[in-house]
């Protein structure tokens, strides 16, 4: 970290003066000029933005924070560590319960933090949206934290403003909008579901009765609750118990990814398959236009448009009426000339759906993803009803709505044209980036230009921000206090990890401002909090603690279907045209809506299906690619819908024909120094009717050609047992099935081998039945292991540096293929090939099993990744570190090694943290390190817990009997490695009467 | 006068000095004799600079140039300027250096081997090809130096003692290669080196300038020609021909050890060693046929290295080209005998894979063009034959470039599989370390007797005491005498 010399005092000019120096005793002016050289041009000022000291008073009041647990103190002190404080030995991380709402939901996470500095994300066990584990999204997030591109204040017209201007305009501005009742000042938040920002625009209504309070998420959950306000008379909250569930039908739901509680529902659904513990396995059958991750974990997958999934549903609806399902009076029958046009083989599905629902009630569930219909949803709810699939016990749980505000994309086309018809005088956007997530109909980056008073709460200088009067500069998620409930109405605080790195403001506290009141944001929270506990300090204590309002999840709802307002909606349905080419428009697999493109980890983490990275695609199946004369990185033309974009083709496994699947949120236009021209913005032929699926869209081939960023350029196993899978026929025949796909000869070894059966041997077990493909882990393992980011002219050149990576296979036609994801990382052989090669021993084997690297004596031959028949190994062919800036540096890890230069570098099964639950073993006086007191970064992300990792020496670890497992099997045992992970084959419980479709 | 050639009207103790004379052409051609081969060579050295000889250097050192930035570059970015990757950890770096170190093999071939064979024809070629051995090896070097990541660490493969305590790690091939490499190197200097003393003699004898007087005065080691010191030199020079052999077998061999001691299907093969010896060989003397063709012409000793030298080498290019096409014969075999998958694919991948315009590159310049050389009118028609050792030297580096590339670039997993391009830097690098050969090559044949003047004198027809032809006067002296021992 660059030293800042301390600030002199003001030179009193009656003090004595020592000098340094003849020189400076003369005062000449050759002096003066010399003394720059001396201290660098800046060394005399603090560095742009935070520096040391900055640091150390952040650092100091996050110390502060650290007693949370016990007692706030004032953050304007500074704990020197001559007095430490309470809990904090320097060294040790602390870990802090908080709570990350994201995709309608919040996710309960404990974060790690090293002297005050957060540094990685782990799910907390207590919180039923996490338990125990994350999303990529939740463990992504803390890299925004340290964003360079965050600005340190607010900005008026471009000009700099403190926050006391600030402020003082937001206060004058409150007061002169109370004199006219709130008229023409508009809010607009992100779609929340925080007690305290509901309380604070509650405060806001009463105060200003004629402003309006309008909500808007570019992925909104609108459908959804539309769909329930259909079937049962008023929008709720549906959380899914996948475990309970022997039949998932998602309709162009991507259950296991991006719909919903998706952690939750993830874990729901492998439960349901863990054939090890004699689970008979439940049956997956997904109805979709892309290849989601829930696709590539289906038994059956149906690939058909968006647009026609309504058809399919209805067809269902009608199938199962035909069945003696009472769907309700009337349902069946409206469904039926609704649910026409199917192919062949959609027909064929329906009818097998439909029977096996039929006859295993109580244990199916029907799934209408966010991006179809009201009618969809409510068709979708009526069977599940009529299934018998819904109520407490069941898959299906309805909780009462946060609240009924629609946030879809007519909110924001209504605001643009109140905007025109100047009934705004003032505009505050909290959150969000309405300019560049809005609908293209809505012209919003027009209508904010006419609008007076325009104010931006954002933690960059985005599109929005750019145009408003105002920017606000937000706080980060773990810089602030704040609060959420989840799905299911679980409560859990927001509590921040460090002082505003960059001195933003929450929404509550701007909010707060505009009301001219003076509470804090931490008053605010307490106060909606405390309205609920008996025992307010001691409940508020283990709320803190804990993470999570034990006992606050909302009651399950007893519902009533209304069938009769389905008929009704059934008969009027329309559903989109079936004319032309279909787009359909998902959250980006990198930036989300737009919010992460400025994340480096995010946009190197490549997506599920053709592992792209750093940008976007127009998603095309290999036949319609054919037929419209295109390949694989052609750009193409997609125009529609009033607009049209180029954008580069990939071709895309199980893609619908003659849809087209888009991404949206990345081709940022604002000047941000990761997210800026990465990808293409699909938003101008969004519109907000066809805002998730839309029709009639043409493309057509420009001639160029953009080579995209993708980390694995093979998708087929090439007949090799890498990735091994079989049906649950197979299984019950053979449980051991996968050990015999490659030969097991006896070999022997060169030298003797060092002896394993003492102390600890390391494993690790990965049950490919349990893997999803979500890359949760991949995220995991690049915080904890401070690993670089390369690029994407590094990811052109194969030179990312994950040192685990999901491998996708396909199997099939390229149109319909069978998916299979495989986590790949050093499987630290016993036989290791790369040690033996290394000139210089700067990869050894460790006493316990671990493939060690010694990055500070690996010269950089290469020869071990030459020799690795994994190819896991990972070379720093440039400083990839060399270039961070000092808030960059506060997320790295302390205790694993940033790299340099010039040295190889992989997976090491967390070593650091192996470590330091041998310390701790040691401490405590045991002998050896207890079973689950180590999971490595991978391990502890997992959603669905597929790698086990512990002591192979220690029969009754669960890594032992997950490595036990007669699915178990090992990668290339034919060339003698011996690898210590052992991979659990996937199962498929394939319907026999879908047998060839 | 040359002191350099030793005069004895004693009969000698072997008397095998000329070559069989019947019915093969004379090694010495033009109506040389001990005076004019003195002056012929000696002239180059110590003669005026010929007009090209500026050219040619100023090219060459351009060349060099060109390697130093490209080296600059590369240590002050990373060996990423190079365009391998995660999956591909060796390229033309490793490549270069096998392709380098394989023409450092006629050299010392032809100075131990062919010298232990008695091969006389070897005379006028071995400094030549010695001194391209040399200079070839130093280009070699330039890889495993500086392709590591951490170049200023690279001593760390030297068994040094040090403070950490660490050793090399002897199981490595890598520190084989070191060992190997350095050895080789070394002898190969000291054997080129200790052929030199007597003509470095005869240049100080004849220097016209004090520097050069010096210089070469230093260079000779006091050498005064004396029966004793001619006596010692043989017996050393016999020695270090006894010392190379091994080395010029197992240098390669241990060098193809980096490739078949690996796991990786096409590179863990057994038929490496002798395969990479034919190989080295084989392209060794096509860049001494190029050199020869080149430096014959243009320092006049058309009448030392003569058509039959040429032939020769040709003959050899014949025989260990065939001997490649066999061993990569040999590899198909072996793919589908041993029953392994992974070797089968990796061998199908070669000839059909994404790689497969390198491999028929590798294939036709080694396999087919050398076998034009079965017609005499070929093997002895220099536009030919230069064509035919460049093509060589192509298929050469193409073979190195298919064993290492196309074995890495897909492997066991397949997900890693990847695709090598080549950067800019890599060519540049590729194309310096011809400006670093090239330059010490041109200021070897300007300052260094391209022919060792004692040896090829012991060819001569006058230097048999039993030649029938002894009237034939070399200039008006008894005909010099070598000692073999």
């Amino acid at each position: 970290m660059k030293r800042v010399p301390l600030p002199l005092a003001p030179e009193d000019p009656n003090a004595k003066r020592w000098w340094r120096s003849l020189g400076e005793h003369a005062g000449s002016p050759e002096f003066k000029e010399s003394l720059p050289a001396e201290f660098p041009p800046g060394a005399a000022l603090p560095p742009e933005g935070e520096g040391r000291r900055q640091f150390l008073t952040v650092m100091g009041a996050s110390a502060a924070i650290a007693t949370l647990a016990g007692c706030r103190r004032p953050e304007e002190h500074i704990m020197p560590y001559t007095r430490r404080p309470e809990e904090v030995v320097e060294g040790n991380p602390l870990y802090f319960a908080t709570t990350f709402p994201f995709q309608g939901t919040a996710y309960g996470l404990l974060v790690e933090s090293h002297e005050g500095r957060p540094t990685k994300v782990e799910g907390n066990p207590q919180h039923p949206e996490s338990l125990g584990t994350t999303t990529l999204w939740s463990q992504a997030f803390i890299l925004d934290l340290y964003d360079p591109d965050r600005t340190n204040s607010p900005r008026n017209k471009g000009q700099t403003k403190t926050w006391a201007e600030a402020s003082d305009f937001l206060r004058a501005e409150g007061e002169r909008l109370k004199a006219q009742q709130g008229k023409g000042l508009v809010v607009l938040t992100e779609s929340h579901r925080s007690p305290s920002l509901a309380a604070q625009l509650r405060a806001l209504r009463e105060a200003l009765p004629q402003a309006k309070v309008v909500r808007y998420e570019p992925f909104s959950s609108d459908n959804a609750h539309e769909g329930e306000r259909l079937a049962f008379g008023r929008p709720l909250s549906m959380s899914l118990d996948l475990a309970k569930a022997k039949t998932i039908v998602t309709l162009d739901a991507d259950v296991l990814s991006s719909d919903g509680s998706t952690v939750r529902q993830a874990r729901g659904f492998v439960a349901g398959r863990d054939v090890d513990k004699g689970v008979e396995p439940n049956r997956l059958y997904v109805i979709e236009s892309h290849l989601s991750t829930t696709g590539g974990s289906a038994d059956h997958r149906l690939r058909i448009q968006s647009r026609q999934v309504p058809a399919f549903a209805f067809a269902l609806a009608a199938e199962l009426g035909k069945l003696g399902v009472d769907l309700g009076a009337g349902v069946a029958a409206a469904a039926e000339p609704k649910g026409q046009g199917l192919s062949e083989k959609a027909k064929r599905f329906v009818v097998a759906i439909a029977k096996e629902l039929a006859g295993n009630r109580g244990r199916g569930v029907v799934v209408a993803g966010r991006k179809q219909p009201a009618e969809v949803h409510a068709v979708a709810h009526l069977i599940n009803q009529a299934l018998d699939a819904i109520g407490e016990g069941k898959p299906v749980r309805f909780h009462a709505a946060f609240d009924e505000d629609r946030d879809g994309p007519t909110v924001l086309t209504d605001l643009a044209a109140s905007i025109g018809k100047n009934e705004v005088e003032t505009l505050l956007i909290l959150g969000g980036n309405p300019v560049f997530n809005a609908p293209a109909d809505a012209r919003f980056a027009e209508a904010i230009g006419k609008v007076r008073t325009s104010i931006h709460l954002s933690t960059v200088i985005d599109e929005t921000s750019e145009k408003t009067t105002w920017h606000l500069n937000r706080t980060h998620l773990l810089e602030a206090w704040g609060d959420a409930r989840s799905v299911d109405g679980t409560q859990s605080i927001v509590q921040p990890l460090i002082a505003p790195l960059f001195d933003g403001k929450s929404e509550l506290e701007v909010l707060e401002m505009l009301l001219g009141g003076n509470r804090s944001g931490y008053d605010m929270v307490r106060a909606t909090a405390l309205g609920k506990a008996a025992d307010a300090e001691k409940g508020w204590r283990k709320a803190l603690h804990d993470g999570v309002w034990a006992g606050s999840a909302s009651p399950v709802e007893a519902v009533t279907p209304a069938p009769d307002a389905v008929v009704k909606a059934l008969g009027a349905f329309k559903g989109v045209s079936m004319d032309g080419l279909e787009v359909t428009f998902r959250p980006d697999d990198h930036a989300y809506d737009g919010r992460f493109a400025n994340n480096a980890w995010l946009q190197e983490l490549p997506d599920p299906s053709v592992k792209q990275t750093w940008g976007n695609a127009a998603g095309l199946s290999f036949s319609t690619a054919n037929k419209l004369g295109v390949k694989d990185g052609d750009v193409i033309t997609v125009s529609g819908a009033g607009g049209s974009i180029t954008i580069p083709v990939a071709i895309m496994p199980g893609q619908a024909d003659d849809s087209i699947s888009l991404t949206f949120g990345q081709g940022r236009r604002a000047a941000l120094r990761v997210a800026h021209k990465v990808g293409v913005d699909t938003g101008p032929i969004r519109q907000s009717a066809g805002f998730d699926v839309a029709s009639g869209f043409s493309a057509q081939r420009t001639g160029g050609f953009v080579q995209a960023a993708r980390t694995q350029e093979h998708f087929s196993m090439e007949g090799r047992p890498v990735a091994r899978e079989g049906s649950y026929e197979e299984f019950k025949k053979d449980p051991t099935f996968a050990k015999k796909e490659a030969p097991r000869p006896e070999l022997f070894n060169l030298w003797t081998s060092p002896v394993v059966d003492q102390g600890h041997a390391w494993g690790m077990a990965i049950d490919l039945n349990a893997c999803l493909g979500c890359s949760a882990c991949v995220t995991a393992c690049q915080a904890e292991n401070n690993t670089p980011v390369v690029g994407p002219d590094g990811v052109t050149r194969s030179r990312e540096m994950h040192w685990l990576r999901i491998d996708r296979y396909y199997d099939g036609s390229p149109d319909e293929p069978e998916t299979i994801s495989q986590p790949m990382l050093c499987q630290h052989c016993e036989s290791a090939p790369c040690e033996q090669v290394c000139p210089v021993a700067a990869t050894t084997h460790s006493p316990e099993g671990l493939n060690d690297m010694a990055y500070n004596r690996c010269i950089g031959t290469r020869y071990c990744a030459n020799n690795c028949p994994f190819k896991v190994r990972r070379f720093n062919y440039f400083h990839y570190n060399k270039d961070h800036d000092e808030f960059r540096k506060l997320q790295f890890n302390p205790e694993v090694t940033v790299r340099s230069r010039g040295v190889m570098e992989k997976c090491t099964f967390c070593v650091q943290r192996i470590n330091r639950a041998k310390i701790e073993a040691k401490r405590d006086g045991k002998t050896r390190v207890e079973d689950g007191k180590i999971a490595t970064a991978c391990q502890a992300a997992c959603p669905t817990q597929a790698i086990t990792f512990g002591d192979l020496n220690d029969p009754k670890s669960a890594v032992s009997e997950r490595a036990a497992s007669a699915r178990g099997y090992k990668l290339l045992e034919d060339i003698n490695v011996k690898p210590r992970i052992t991979y659990l084959a996937r199962i498929r419980n394939r319907n026999p009467e879908l047998e060839g479709a | 006068m040359s002191t350099s050639v030793p005069i004895s009207n004693e009969k000698p103790v072997a008397a095998v000095n000329t070559d069989d004379p019947v019915g093969r052409h004379p090694l010495v051609l033009g109506g040389l004799g001990f005076k004019s081969i003195t002056d012929r060579v000696a002239g180059i050295s110590l003669g005026k600079t010929p007009k090209t000889w500026p050219f040619a250097l100023a090219l060459a050192v351009s060349l060099l140039m060109v390697l130093g930035g490209s080296l600059g570059w590369l240590v002050s970015q990373g060996v990423g300027v190079w365009g391998m990757n995660s999956t591909i950890g060796w390229a033309w770096d490793i490549t270069g250096f096998v392709f380098w170190i394989g023409i450092g093999h006629a050299g010392t071939l032809i100075s131990a081997i062919l010298y232990l064979f008695r091969q006389k024809w070897r005379t006028s070629i071995n400094r030549a090809a010695e001194a391209m051995t040399i200079f070839a090896v130093l280009a070699a070097l330039i890889y495993p130096a500086f392709h590591v990541g951490r170049v200023w660490f690279a001593y760390w493969m030297l068994p040094i003692p040090n403070q950490m305590g660490m050793w090399p790690q002897m199981k490595s091939p890598l520190l084989w290669d070191v060992f190997a490499v350095s050895t080789y190197a070394t002898v190969s200097a000291l054997f080129w080196f200790v052929g030199l003393v007597p003509d470095f003699a005869t240049l100080r004898d004849r220097a016209d300038t004090k520097t050069k007087q010096i210089v070469y005065g230093i260079l000779s080691l006091g050498w005064r020609g004396s029966h004793r010191a001619w006596l010692h030199y043989e017996r050393a020079y016999q020695i270090f021909a006894g010392l190379s052999t091994p080395l010029v077998l197992s240098v390669h061999t241990i060098v193809s050890f980096d490739f078949a001691v690996s796991i990786l299907p096409g590179w863990h093969t057994t038929i490496f060693p002798p395969y990479f010896v034919a190989g080295a060989i084989f392209s060794g003397f096509a860049m001494v046929v190029t050199l020869m063709v080149v430096a014959r012409t243009a320092l006049g000793l058309k009448h030392l290295i003569t058509m039959r030298h040429l032939e020769n080498m040709n003959k050899i290019i014949l025989a260990t080209g065939t001997m490649v096409g066999y061993a990569y014969g040999i590899e198909f075999f072996m793919a589908w005998y041993s029953g392994n998958p992974y070797e089968s694919f990796a061998l199908m991948n070669r000839v059909f894979g994404p790689y497969a315009w390198a491999y028929w590159t590798m294939v036709s310049c080694n396999v087919l063009f050398p076998q034009l050389f079965w017609f005499k009118k070929i093997r002895t028609s220099i536009p030919a034959m230069f064509a035919i050792s460049i093509v060589v030297n192509v298929g050469m580096w193409f073979e190195r470039f298919v064993i290492i590339v196309t074995s890495l670039h897909r492997d066991y997993i397949p997900s890693s599989w990847s695709y090598y391009r080549p950067s800019l830097v890599d060519m540049s690098t590729f194309v310096g370390t011809f400006g670093l050969f090239l330059t010490l090559f041109l200021l070897f044949c300007r300052f260094v007797p391209v022919i060792a003047i004692g040896e090829v004198k012991g060819v001569l027809p006058a230097a048999d005491p039993h030649n029938p032809h002894d009237a034939h006067d070399a200039h008006g002296e008894k005909a010099g005498v070598e000692h073999h021992g």
